[in-house]
Order: C-alpha cells, then sequence, then structure tokens
C-alpha cells in the first residue's frame, strides 16, 4: 500500500483530501507545517508527497521540497506541488516549464483545487514510474 | 553759448533723434542745426572736438555730424573716439571738404556710417541725416532684439535647468548636447564634452528606444515611455558608485527643429514612489487572490469528495465536511466583506462621520455581539471600566471595526473556559483599552508579524480558525487615522494583550 505524505497549511483542504485518498487505498500522513513535514517524511518514507507552497512563507513549499531532497532515502521522491498562488507572488516562477520544476525541486505543479480524478492520476502515474525505476 | 536741445517738432518723424553737430565754423554748425530741427531733429552743437567729447559724455548722440578738418582734436580722432567708446549707440557721418574725400571714405572704413561732401544742400543734408536716423533704428531693433533672443535664452536656460525632471538632449548623431543638474542627479555623471549615450545610459533598453526616436524615418516619430530601476538591484549599479536609487521613467520625444529630426528630448522623471505603490499593490492583489482562492479550493475539495459518493454511508462524515464548507464560505464572506471596507478607506468612498462616542457604551455592545460564541466556548467575558464615561470623537463604524476584531481574536484564539477582560484605563489625555486572553499566545517571531497584512499564525494550534489575515492590519490602520496605536504583549499558551491608545474627545 503506497504512502501519502500531504503538507500543508489548510487543515480543511488535508482533511478532504484524505478523506478522498484513503478510501482510495492509500496511507495518508499529514502535517500542517514544514518542520512537522519533515520529520514525518523522515519518519515516514512516503512513497510521494503533496505539499502546498504557501504556507507560513510565501515560498515555504520550495524549502520544503529542498530539505526533503537532503533527506536520506528522499532524494528521489516524487513531489507534487499544489497551490492557489497566482503566477506571480512577489517573484516570477514559470512552473508549467521544465527549467522552473527543476529549480524548485518537484516533479509537478498543480493548481488548487485539484480535481479529485487528476490527482489520483497523477498519484498513479508517479507511483507506476518509481516502480519501474526500482 | 549755451547748448540746449530745443523742443522737438511734433509733425516731423525725427522726433526722437538726438544729434550733434561738430564743426568748427560757426555759420556751417548753426546753419545744419536749422535745418535739422526744421525737420524735427533734436540737435546740440559743438565748435571743436574737445566740446563734443564732452557733450557726448553728458548724454550720448544718435547720430553725429563730424568735420574732418577741426583744429584741436580732429574729425579722424573724434570718430575714433566715438566709435570706439559709442560702438553701437552713435551713428558717426563725416562732414568734409571736397578735397578729402579719400579720407573719408577712409574714416567711413573705419566705423563711421556715412559721409557728406562739403559744400552741400539743406536737402543732401536732411537725406544724410535721415539716413544716419534710419540706421540708429535699425541698429537699436537689433539690439533690442538681441537682447531679447539673448534673455529669452537665458530664460530658457534657467528654466531647464530648475526643472523637477531631469532633460537630457540629444543630436540627430545621439550625441548628448545638453544635461541639466537633475538629469546629472539621476545619472550620477556630469555633463562634459564628447560624452556618450551609453556613458548616460548603460542600459540597453533605453539605448535602443532612444535611438529608435532619433533615427526613426517616415512618418512621425513617437515619444516612447520606459521605467528604470536605478541603485541597487538596478541595471546601473555596477557601473556607477554614489548615483542616485529608486525607480525612473525615461520619455523619450523626438526633438524637432524647423519640421527636421533634430535629435531627441529625453525627460526623466522621479516615480519612485508611485512604482513602489504600484508594487505593494499588486502584491496585495496577488495575497488577496490567494487567500481568496485557498478557502473556495478547501470547500470545493469537500464537495467533490462528498459527491464521489464514497461517503454516502457515513452521513456523520459528510455533516461534518459540509460544516466546514460553511464556516470556510463564511470566513470567505468575512475576508470580502474586510477588503471592501479597506477599498472603501482607500479610495476614501466612505467620509468618516465623527461623533461623539463613549468607548466603554462601543465594547459593552461589541461583547454583546459576541455572547453567543463566548458561551459557546464556555469564555468568561468581563469590561472594566469604573468611569461613568469614557467620551472620544469618533465615526462609530470605526470604534465597532477596531473592537470587534480584537474581541473576536479573544475569543478565537482563546482556549475554552478561558477568561476575555477588556479593561479601559485613563492615561491622561488618551484612554488604553487593553484586550486580554488566556488563548495560545504568540512567539515573537509571529508577533513581528502581526500587524501585516494577510499573516495569519500558523501552526496546528490555530489551522481550524478561520480568519482574514485583515483584521489586525485594519485595526492598526484605522488607529492611525485617529493618533492612536495599537501594542501587543504575548506568551505562548498563556494568551494575549493588545492594548489600544486612542486619543480623549
Amino acid at each position: 500500500m503506497a504512502r501519502i505524505l500531504i503538507v500543508d497549511d489548510d487543515t480543511d483542504l488535508i482533511e478532504g483530501q484524505k478523506a478522498f485518498l484513503e478510501k482510495n487505498g492509500y496511507v495518508i500522513e499529514t502535517a500542517l507545517t514544514v518542520e512537522e513535514g519533515l520529520e514525518k517524511a523522515k519518519a515516514t518514507a512516503p512513497d510521494i508527497i503533496i505539499a502546498d507552497l504557501m504556507m507560513e512563507h510565501y515560498d515555504s513549499g520550495f524549502v520544503f521540497c529542498k530539505k526533503v531532497r537532503e533527506l536520506p532515502g528522499l532524494g528521489k521522491v516524487p513531489i507534487l506541488m499544489q497551490t492557489a498562488a497566482p503566477r506571480k507572488v512577489g517573484f516570477t516562477f514559470e512552473a508549467g516549464g521544465a527549467p522552473g520544476r527543476e529549480w524548485m525541486k518537484v516533479d509537478e505543479v498543480l493548481t488548487k483545487p485539484v480535481p479529485l480524478e487528476h490527482l489520483v492520476g497523477k498519484i498513479e502515474q508517479y507511483l507506476s514510474g518509481s516502480t519501474q525505476n526500482a | 553759448m549755451p547748448e540746449t536741445r530745443p523742443a522737438a517738432s511734433l509733425q516731423t518723424p525725427q522726433e526722437n533723434i538726438n544729434v550733434l553737430v561738430i564743426d568748427d565754423e560757426e555759420g556751417m554748425r548753426e546753419g545744419m542745426r536749422r535745418v535739422l530741427e526744421r525737420r524735427g531733429f533734436s540737435v546740440r552743437t559743438a565748435r571743436d572736438g574737445e566740446t563734443a567729447l564732452r557733450l557726448l559724455e553728458e548724454e550720448p548722440a544718435d547720430v553725429a555730424l563730424v568735420d574732418l578738418k577741426m583744429p584741436g582734436i580732429d574729425g579722424f580722432k573724434v570718430t575714433e573716439h566715438i566709435t570706439r567708446r559709442f560702438a553701437g549707440r552713435t551713428v558717426v557721418v563725416i562732414v568734409s571738404a571736397l578735397a578729402t574725400v579719400e579720407a573719408a571714405v577712409e574714416v567711413t572704413q573705419h566705423g563711421a556710417f556715412d559721409f557728406l561732401v562739403k559744400p552741400f544742400t539743406p536737402d543732401d543734408l536732411v537725406q544724410v541725416a535721415n539716413r544716419a536716423a534710419q540706421q540708429w533704428r535699425l541698429i537699436r531693433e537689433r539690439e533690442r532684439y538681441l537682447s531679447e533672443l539673448a534673455s529669452e535664452r537665458n530664460m530658457s536656460h534657467q528654466m531647464i535647468a530648475s526643472m523637477h525632471e531631469g532633460v537630457v538632449v540629444l543630436n540627430i548623431r545621439r550625441e548628448p548636447v545638453l544635461m541639466n543638474p537633475r538629469a546629472e542627479h539621476f545619472l550620477g555623471t556630469h555633463f562634459r564634452d564628447g560624452i556618450t549615450l551609453p556613458d548616460l545610459f548603460p542600459d540597453l533598453e533605453i539605448q535602443a528606444a532612444i535611438e529608435a526616436v532619433v533615427d526613426s524615418v517616415g512618418g512621425r516619430p513617437e515619444t516612447r515611455v520606459l521605467q528604470h530601476a536605478m541603485g541597487e538591484g538596478g541595471a546601473s549599479a555596477s557601473t556607477r558608485t554614489g548615483a542616485w536609487e529608486g525607480m525612473l521613467s525615461v520619455s523619450v520625444s523626438p526633438l524637432m527643429l524647423d519640421g527636421e529630426r533634430g535629435g531627441a528630448i529625453v525627460i526623466i522623471t522621479d516615480v519612485t514612489e508611485s512604482w513602489k505603490a504600484e508594487q505593494d499593490k499588486n502584491r496585495f492583489v496577488s495575497m488577496v487572490a490567494h487567500e481568496l482562492k485557498s478557502p473556495l479550493s478547501a470547500i470545493i475539495n469537500y464537495i467533490n469528495v462528498i459527491l464521489t459518493g464514497m461517503f454516502d454511508d457515513n452521513p456523520a462524515k459528510v455533516r461534518e465536511m459540509l460544516e466546514r464548507c460553511k464556516v470556510r464560505g463564511e470566513a470567505l464572506l468575512d475576508l470580502v466583506r474586510d477588503l471592501l471596507y479597506i477599498n472603501s478607506r482607500e479610495v476614501g468612498k466612505v467620509e468618516r462621520s465623527i461623533e461623539d462616542l463613549d468607548l466603554k457604551a462601543a465594547i459593552s455592545s461589541q461583547l454583546d455581539f459576541f455572547k453567543v460564541q463566548t458561551e459557546k466556548r464556555h469564555i468568561r467575558a468581563s469590561l472594566d471600566a469604573p468611569l461613568a464615561g469614557y467620551p472620544v470623537k469618533a465615526d462609530r463604524g470605526d470604534l465597532d471595526r477596531i473592537f470587534m476584531n480584537l474581541i473576536s481574536n479573544g475569543i478565537k484564539y482563546n482556549r475554552e473556559r478561558g477568561s476575555l477582560a477588556v479593561r479601559i484605563a485613563d492615561t491622561g489625555d488618551a484612554w488604553e483599552v487593553t484586550v486580554s486572553d488566556t488563548g495560545i499566545g504568540m512567539s515573537e517571531a509571529e508577533l513581528s508579524r502581526i500587524f501585516q497584512e494577510f499573516y495569519r499564525v500558523k501552526s496546528p494550534k490555530t489551522s481550524g480558525i478561520a480568519g482574514t489575515g485583515l483584521g489586525l492590519a485594519t485595526v492598526k490602520r484605522v488607529l492611525g487615522e485617529y493618533n492612536g496605536r495599537i501594542t501587543v504583549h504575548s506568551k505562548p499558551d498563556a494568551g494575549s494583550a493588545f492594548s489600544v491608545v486612542f486619543p480623549k474627545g
């Protein structure tokens, strides 16, 4: 059973996604802050991480991704970033482009609210990718 | 014989021309005087060079009729003196006998305007005198024109130098030819011969815009406007030291000289303030968009989950999710309400209506308004205000907004069965209202940001609490309009105390 870590400062968003994803057979861990997210990532070694962009700070999600990549065994864990932020928030990033994703060290940037089927589709896509690599 | 100027005849055209006749023969002198005065000239006479020079010192003549052959200082010397001393002021006409025509010509070449050969008829004299007078008028006109021109140029120069905007003028070869002090200040460089366009504007985009305006072929070259950051982070930061810092608006207009392209005029304006305001506004709008989308995302997400039908067998779970949708939807409504309030304040749509109000009454009514919430969470609310009245001059809406926010926070971030104490104290010329709670409190780092727009303390403890992130920012802003202020003391897990100082009314 695949383990998914959701890091988001919006409890309601987490609750909704957790309820849905658990029904789809995933094991869900959640965290509300970057700090908590890193602890959970270290402790549970998730197969995939879904992270918010703007949490305590407008770029918390980036900080989180960068730090996750430095954790042992998590250098290649797929990270899906979901955000309600408009394209420009004090800095410019072109989330859709490959260089942007490379710079942010995330595999995919999704815009909130992410349709549930789309979310499951993305999760499955990255899970199968990682099993192939393994 | 006293040398007096008779009143000029009014019927003649030469009434303003002041003539000095210099001749050693009295008959000739007086004859010329009569003829000229009859034509309206003002005439003085001198018997010799010495007298002539003295009279000229007293008052310069417009036209001098100089006899060439005189004892003492002769006509040559007098002419020489006049052309040196009164250049452009006195027109000299040489009067000489036929034998010295060559000499007269020579003198003419040395500054005399004309000559009159003896013997001459009164008509000859008048003709020469009229010509000289005409010449004198031309000279005066030209001088006046030149001096006007000079003062106009001087005026333009001073106007350009006094301008608040920077001005740079470039010729058709894109060479800077003029630069006012303000432009030197903005660009951090002084004008010097041979200075080039890139010396002034290292920024390639500005160079290109200027070149486009100067070089434009056909049609009407248009004005271009660009923004250019200077100093910290600006394009020119590395090339200049001590340069001005900020945001410049650079407008490049074609310089037209007699209908032909003659170069460009660059006007440089300091737009730092409006640029910063625009940046702030953009950031605010981005934040608003994010803050509107977040609750909507949560709500839509819940609804989508419910709509999958996967929780149809668990009505309690569905209800829980719907409750949260309601909470988030209401918070969204609050946010829109706060935004509208801020906007109405910003654009001055809503006039404040200042009334004599009582702080105690305003706070009491807010505490009553929140009674349901305090009771639901078993929070003990109290108001400690021993005086009969606490008069202030304020807009009722503003006062309500201030205490509504503080009391609402005191409830939301409190613990179950906590207390919410409001106290009004007299500090002399102001009232100090302290709203203390026994809730989750804040860390130093959190405290430093709570008055920023859209900042919300985010932790597991606050995660379920709805808020707009605008409440305290609005309170601070509104208080500022009344010369009031707000301070806060807080301890994590012990509680927070907000103190509002409001001037007495």
